[in-house]
């Protein structure tokens, strides 16, 4: 390993004297392979639903803050079910306090008119097990 | 200058009822040397939960948005006063939030522990309670005398 580095080493310093500072392509002689490109198998950067389509979560906003609410216990969901940022999530559970607060919410339940709506996540898959 | 935003829950009334209601909670905000920036109706329906006030037992209120300024010390004295009047059910006063910027960390949380920043802030925290180690001063990497 230390050996292969030292070769490599090396053998840049000599074609830089030849070459006159000159970085030049030539045909490597060993089969130490010289890789200079970043990692080409780094995933791509996930961003959470709300960071993705750049979402203002609101206390006034029932309709969005009502699917992060169990229908059967009107419970807010953990962050490996909805699948939100640390910070999104603390933000989405404030807002849903104010708005229970305020009465704009309910609290035990999950309002009949929004029974309906599209499902943001799959409580059955959540991104880390559960805690019980 | 912070901006308030006042959530009411009317009794459900008249129009005309309605508007001296209005107009009298706007005259207690204008009475504190504030000023309304906007005045929203959010309308009329049941509410989620149903709300005793005053004596009686409310499940249909007129829901209204007041956006102001007041001077902060008289926000609690404001919020005394709509508690007593008997034509509001509810009433809640929060600060207006300013839009904030901050970078989705969901990537970072999903990688395996070790490489997590707040798992490896934890590691770090951790090494610090660890005993000091002697050190030799020898230059060597290797103890030379017999352990
Ligand atoms: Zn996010």
């Amino acid at each position: 390993m230390i050996k292969n580095k030292m070769n490599i080493f090396l053998r840049k310093f000599t074609s830089k004297i030849i070459t006159g500072n000159k970085p030049t392509f030539r045909a490597c002689s060993s089969d130490v392979p010289q890789f200079d490109m970043e990692n080409p198998f780094e995933k791509e950067k996930q961003e959470c639903l709300l960071c993705k389509y750049n979402i203002e979560v609101d206390y006034k906003n029932v309709k969005l803050l009502s699917q992060f609410q169990s229908p059967y216990t009107g419970r807010i969901y953990g962050k490996h079910i909805t699948g939100l940022c640390t910070k999104q999530q603390e933000i989405v559970e404030k807002e849903i306090v104010k708005a229970q607060s305020a009465g704009l919410m309910a609290t035990y339940l999950k309002e009949p008119c929004y029974l309906k709506d599209p499902r943001l996540f799959d409580v059955e898959k959540p991104i880390r097990p559960h805690r019980f | 200058m912070i901006t308030y935003e006042l959530l009411m829950l009317l009794r459900s009334v008249p129009k005309p009822e309605l508007k001296t209601i209005l107009k009298r909670t706007a005259n207690a905000i204008f009475d504190k040397g504030g000023f309304i920036r906007k005045l929203e109706n959010l309308g009329t329906r049941e509410m989620p939960y149903k709300t005793s006030a005053h004596g009686v037992v409310y499940d249909r209120a007129s829901y209204f948005l007041y956006e102001f300024n007041v001077p902060p010390s008289s926000i609690d004295k404001l919020f005394d006063e709509y508690g007593r009047d008997i034509d509001i059910i509810r009433r809640r006063i929060y600060k207006k939030k300013e839009a904030e910027t901050f970078e989705c960390t969901l990537h970072d949380e999903l990688q395996p522990p070790p490489y997590r920043k707040n798992v490896q802030d934890l590691i770090a925290e951790a090494r610090k309670l660890d005993k000091p180690k002697f050190k030799y001063n020898t230059g060597l990497d290797y103890y030379p005398f017999q352990k």
